[in-house]
Parts: structure tokens; C-alpha cells; sequence
């Protein structure tokens, strides 16, 4: 079995003069979805571009299946990486430079035209492949970066804000794409700084803030992890002051706010816990019940957590 | 509460001659156009089992996405319908001797006439086919240069798509040999291809046998390796231009100003100042100096040949060292 991640950084660094872009950040990453989050200028694109060779660490080491990418360019046969940039050859046709593209791996005009014809297909687009790319819309141009990062099969998929731009329908076409591929093995490093985006597509998250990392790992781990701020579990129902009687004698409960008649907070440092204890006491008290949310255990909150903590 | 409009007051009617025509304005219905409902793919992903092609060919797919396009228009680099004119205008050109030539074999008794005279081989004929001023290093070979190399790497920053390169297993010595190479090769085929064909035209026109090929072959030689190094040195500079600037025209005005600019300041101070040290800093006088020694041509020149062609050097490996250190430094991404 191979142990060696896609994707390692190893303390790296990465400084512009006096302005840090990416400080002192280590993470290995393999297999399924990952999403970068981090608000503008957190060291996304920076990163982005250390994992892609096009930037040379100023401290650390940075691996792409156990390989440097600034030396050598061996790891850019597994690797397709959609770029931030708009910039494509509009005056070709999508088939045109999704094939050009593929014999850059080394693909024959005849092996490239079909997989590109493929990828293209993948992505929704074989109706328009023979278009000018000039003439595409925003979220087709998207979808054919995404085509030529996967026509040569990559197994570590980088995707610089995807869905940056995109209509509500290109958008869950492009999120279709990348649960796909996460769901066929492939490791899948995906960045944007729309939150509910990110958890649409994945709960395996990396948090960027100001160049550093923040947080790393599962959505609802790293939240179960911020004890300073207790989780809160709202609750609908027919009377709010009757059922927080039966609760405020709990261990796992920490307080009780009250937003109305109808409707309380409770907060508690044990999610888990409070969830297991709730439905005996909703059933010992008798009190009607609408709804049961937890309004914090979501990428927004969490992200104002870290970032508030950094 | 009554709806009887008293009489003098304002009644329907007076209310829709103010404010609409009445036909409808009450009605509480309203259309909406209907639109086509979103529809949602199924992604069925096809993994490709098949092997990627060695080094060779990957640069080769640089190197024909270049060279193509000017044949080509189609899922090739573009070239502008103007350029794509002028450089067959500039290949007709350079083919005029040839013609000459047909036309020389073709009227009696012209052997040592005047056509022959004027477009036979010779020497002064062999240099000036790569190497004469006008019109070759004056209108047709900068001019070509500077279409074709100008844009070359200027245009992949402006469009940034130079970036695309680099995220394929392209290392950066292979973009910088391919756009190289793609550009001499261009530059080859118009100027040393037709002055082959211009030799070969002319054993083949006149019917020469081996005793002129013997004794013309050293000079045709001469300025062969004399058009190599017009190549490529036309090709270095422009390339290293092109590679320091955003913009295919800064590019190539500035290759433009460089050769032509060059040699006219140098002229200038010739006739001002009776030295011909300043053509020193002119790749065309230069190489023509370097070529009048290769085709055994006695020299316009005051300085030492070797001067020329360390100068000649100098510019080269200048011009290179530019161009490597903007693509190893990645700056050649940077839009």
C-alpha cells in the first residue's frame, strides 16, 4: 500500500516581501473531498499555486505525491487543476482546447480528441463542444476548465474557486462533478469562500485565515472541538418557560435563553450528550414540540469561531 | 360606504381618461412567461486506462500548437489573417530570385547577361540572399521576426494562459526550447529554405553539372551557417523581448527598433565620425560582417571580424539568459 499523501506541507511559507501569504501551514491530504475555506486573502490562491509549482516556498517543504513540484513537473500527470483565472483560448473550440490541452500529457491527436470528447461529455457540455469557447457562458467556460483538468484521468483534482461566478444550475452540475469524483477515490482539494457552498460538497475542511491554518478536519469535529463557545439547540415548540424547567437541572446544559413564547436556546458544551437526553425529557414534560435545530454547527459559525479565536 | 359618484364629481370614466384606458388596468391577473425548467445531468465518469505519451511528444504538441497555427486556424495558436498575408508576401519575396532565375534560363544566350548577372549564383548573390540590407534585413526578415516571435510569449501573459502550460508535466526548459524552436523553425523555412531553393533552382534551371556545384557549394555553405545565425539570433532577441513585455506590439516595435534603430544610429555616427566601431551594437551588422567572412566577401567593415562576433555572442547569450530567467522565475505566468 502506498503511504505517501497527495498532497504534504510540511511548515511552509510562503512571504512576498513584508506581506505573508501563507504562514507556516502543515497538512497531508488523500483521497475524497476536501474544502479550502478562508475569507479574501487568506492564503487560498497562494497555496494553490505552491501545490502547483508556480510559486517556490519561502520556508517548508511542499510534496505532490512525495515529490516537490517546484523541481520537477513528474507530479502534473496525476494533478488537474482548475485555475482562478478566466483566461482560456476563447478563439478555439472547447473540443479544440480541451484536446490541445490533453497532448500535453502526451496523448495522440486521436487518443485526445476522444478523451476530450469524454471529459466534455462528463461535464454536461457535448451538445456545444464544436462552439467557440468565446461564446460560452460563464458556468459552461467553468465547466470546460474542469473538463481539461480530467481529461487525462488525474487522481488529485485542484479546483481554485469552481464555482466562482456560476448560475444556480451550473453551480450544482459543477458540485455533481467533484462529489463524483471524490465518490470514484480521487483526492479532491476544492477552495471557495462561500460556506454553504463548501457544505454542499464536502465536511472535510480546511480553514485559511490571514496565511495560517486554522482548522483541519471534519465540520462537526472541529466544531465539537471549540469548547470556549457552547453549542446552542434551538427549540420551537407550544411553551418555551414550561420546557425549560425540565431542562435547567441537566448536566450537559449549560443555560437557557429565551427568544419568545414559543421558542428557547439551549446551550451546552456536550452536543451529543444534550441530543440523547432531549427526547425523554420533551416526552416526560409533554410539551407540543415544532422544531429542533442547531444553529451554530455549521461552516458560517464555525468559521466566525476560528476566526474570531485566531 | 356608497359607489355612487355624484353628478359633476369625477365618475369611471373621467378616471380612465386620466389615468389608463380602461381595457384591463383592473383586472387582478397576471401572466408570467414561462421558462424552461433547469435540468440536472447525469455524470457517468469514464476513468482513461491508457499510457501518457513520453517527453518528446508532449513538447512536440508545443511545438506544432505553435508552428500549425499559421497554416491552420483550428486548435492552433492564432495568427491574425493580416499576419498570416504578410508572411506569404514575405516568402514570395524571398522566392523572387528563383523566378528570376526560370526567366534567365529561359532567354537564349543570357549565361553571362545581364539576369544572370543580377540574380545568378555568386557570392555577392549566396550573401545577399540571407544577408543583404535592402530588402531582405530591411523590410522582409525583422518584419517576419517581429510577426511571428513578437506575440509568442507576450501573448500567452496577456491571455494568461501560459499558466496552462505549467499546470501539464511541462518543465519549464521544455516551454522555453519548444517556443524557441517553434519560432526559429519559422523563420528557418522562410529564410534558409528559400535560399536552398534558390542553389538548388539554380543547378536545376541551368543545368549546372558537379564542377559548379564544386566550386559554389563552399559559398553556398558560407551563407547557410550565415543564415543560421541570423536565425537565430533574430529569434533570441525577439523571443526575449517578447518574454519581457505584456503586449505582442511593444514586443515587436521594439524588435523593429532595435535592428533597424541599430543600424541607422550607426550609420549615422559612420558618416558623422568616419568609424565603424558603433556597428558593433547593430546583430545585423554584426552577422553581415560574420557573413561576408563565411562567403569570402571583402569587408564594409573598419573593425576586427572577431570583435563582430563577440559582440555577436554577447547579444545572444544576453538575449537568452532574459528569456530563461523570465521562465524559470515563472514570471511568463504573471498576466
Amino acid at each position: 500500500m502506498n503511504s505517501t499523501p497527495a498532497i504534504a506541507l510540511d511548515h511552509v511559507s510562503k512571504w512576498y516581501g513584508q506581506v505573508i501569504g501563507v504562514n507556516d501551514v502543515s497538512l497531508a491530504i488523500d483521497g475524497g473531498v476536501t474544502g479550502i475555506l478562508g475569507m479574501n486573502g487568506a492564503g487560498k490562491s497562494t497555496l494553490f499555486k505552491l501545490l502547483m509549482g508556480r510559486l517556490r516556498p519561502s520556508n517548508g517543504s511542499v510534496k505532490l505525491f512525495g515529490t516537490d513540484p517546484w523541481e520537477t513537473t513528474s507530479p502534473y500527470r496525476r494533478v488537474g487543476y482548475v485555475s482562478e483565472s478566466e483566461k482560456m483560448y476563447d478563439w478555439m473550440t472547447s473540443l479544440d482546447f480541451v484536446s490541445t490541452l490533453a497532448r500535453l500529457h502526451g496523448m495522440t491527436r486521436y487518443e485526445a480528441e476522444k478523451r476530450a470528447e469524454q471529459a466534455l461529455s462528463f461535464v454536461d457540455l457535448e451538445g456545444v463542444l464544436n462552439k467557440e469557447i468565446g461564446k460560452y457562458s460563464k458556468g459552461m467556460r467553468q465547466r470546460v476548465k474542469i473538463a481539461a483538468a480530467l481529461v487525462h484521468d488525474p487522481d488529485l483534482l485542484i479546483l481554485d474557486e469552481p464555482l466562482h461566478g456560476c448560475d444556480p444550475l451550473a453551480r450544482t452540475s459543477i458540485m455533481n462533478v467533484i462529489r463524483e469524483m471524490g465518490s470514484k477515490g480521487k483526492t479532491v482539494l476544492v477552495s471557495s469562500h462561500i460556506l454553504e457552498e463548501i457544505e454542499r460538497i464536502t465536511e472535510q475542511i480546511v480553514i485559511l485565515h490571514s496565511g495560517k491554518l486554522v482548522a483541519l478536519g471534519n465540520l462537526h469535529a472541529i466544531r465539537a472541538m471549540l469548547d470556549k463557545h457552547p453549542h446552542r439547540i434551538l427549540i420551537r415548540c407550544a411553551d418555551s418557560r414550561a420546557l425549560a424547567s425540565t431542562f435547567i437541572d441537566q448536566q450537559p446544559v449549560y443555560g437557557v435563553r429565551f427568544i419568545d413564547s414559543e421558542s428557547l436556546e439551549i446551550m451546552t458544551k456536550d452536543l451529543s450528550e444534550a441530543h440523547q437526553l432531549l427526547p425523554t425529557l420533551i416526552l416526560k414534560s409533554g410539551i407540543q414540540i415544532y422544531s429542533i435545530e442547531n444553529p451554530d454547527d455549521n461552516l458560517e459559525s464555525l468559521l466566525a469561531y476560528l476566526v474570531g479565536d485566531a | 360606504m356608497s359607489d355612487t359618484i355624484e353628478e359633476g364629481g369625477l365618475g369611471e370614466a373621467d378616471i380612465e381618461a386620466a389615468y389608463g384606458s380602461g381595457d384591463g388596468d383592473l383586472d387582478t391577473s397576471a401572466t408570467v412567461a414561462s421558462t424552461p425548467k433547469g435540468q440536472i445531468f447525469e455524470q457517468i465518469y469514464r476513468p482513461w486506462n491508457g499510457p501518457l505519451g513520453p517527453r518528446w511528444v508532449r513538447n512536440y504538441a508545443i511545438y506544432r500548437h505553435h508552428v500549425y497555427g499559421i497554416i491552420s486556424g483550428s486548435g492552433h495558436r492564432r495568427y491574425h489573417p493580416f499576419v498570416r498575408l504578410a508572411l506569404l508576401v514575405v516568402i514570395l519575396g524571398s522566392m523572387t530570385p528563383i523566378l528570376m532565375l526560370l526567366l534567365s534560363s529561359m532567354v537564349s544566350g543570357d549565361a553571362t547577361g545581364f539576369l544572370n548577372r543580377m540574380w545568378g549564383v555568386n557570392r555577392y548573390n549566396l550573401w545577399g540572399n540571407v544577408l543583404g540590407y535592402f530588402p531582405r534585413n530591411l523590410c522582409m526578415w525583422p518584419l517576419l521576426t517581429a510577426l511571428v516571435v513578437g506575440g509568442l510569449v507576450s501573448d500567452d501573459r496577456k491571455n494568461g494562459t501560459s499558466a496552462l502550460y505549467f499546470s501539464r508535466p511541462i518543465s519549464r526548459l521544455d516551454y522555453a526550447s519548444m517556443k524557441w524552436l517553434s519560432a526559429a523553425s519559422v523563420l528557418a523555412t522562410v529564410i534558409i529554405l528559400t535560399y536552398m531553393m534558390y542553389y538548388s533552382a539554380a543547378i536545376v534551371f541551368k543545368g549546372e553539372g558537379w564542377s559548379f556545384i564544386a566550386d559554389t557549394i563552399p559559398i553556398f555553405i558560407g551563407g547557410l551557417v550565415a543564415g543560421i545565425f541570423l536565425v537565430f539570433t533574430y529569434t533570441s532577441i525577439g523571443i526575449a523581448l517578447s518574454s519581457i513585455s505584456t503586449s505582442r506590439f511593444t514586443a515587436s516595435v521594439s524588435f523593429l527598433g532595435l535592428i533597424l534603430g541599430s543600424k541607422i544610429v550607426a550609420w549615422l555616427v559612420e558618416i558623422q565620425f568616419e568609424t565603424t566601431y558603433i556597428y558593433l551594437l547593430s546583430p545585423y551588422d554584426c552577422l553581415a560582417h560574420l557573413g561576408q567572412w563565411l562567403v569570402g566577401l571583402p569587408s564594409n567593415y573598419d573593425h576586427p571580424l572577431i570583435m563582430s562576433v563577440v559582440s555577436l555572442l554577447a547579444m545572444n547569450a544576453a538575449s537568452l539568459s532574459i528569456f530563461a530567467s523570465r521562465v524559470s522565475s515563472l514570471e511568463v505566468t504573471r498576466e
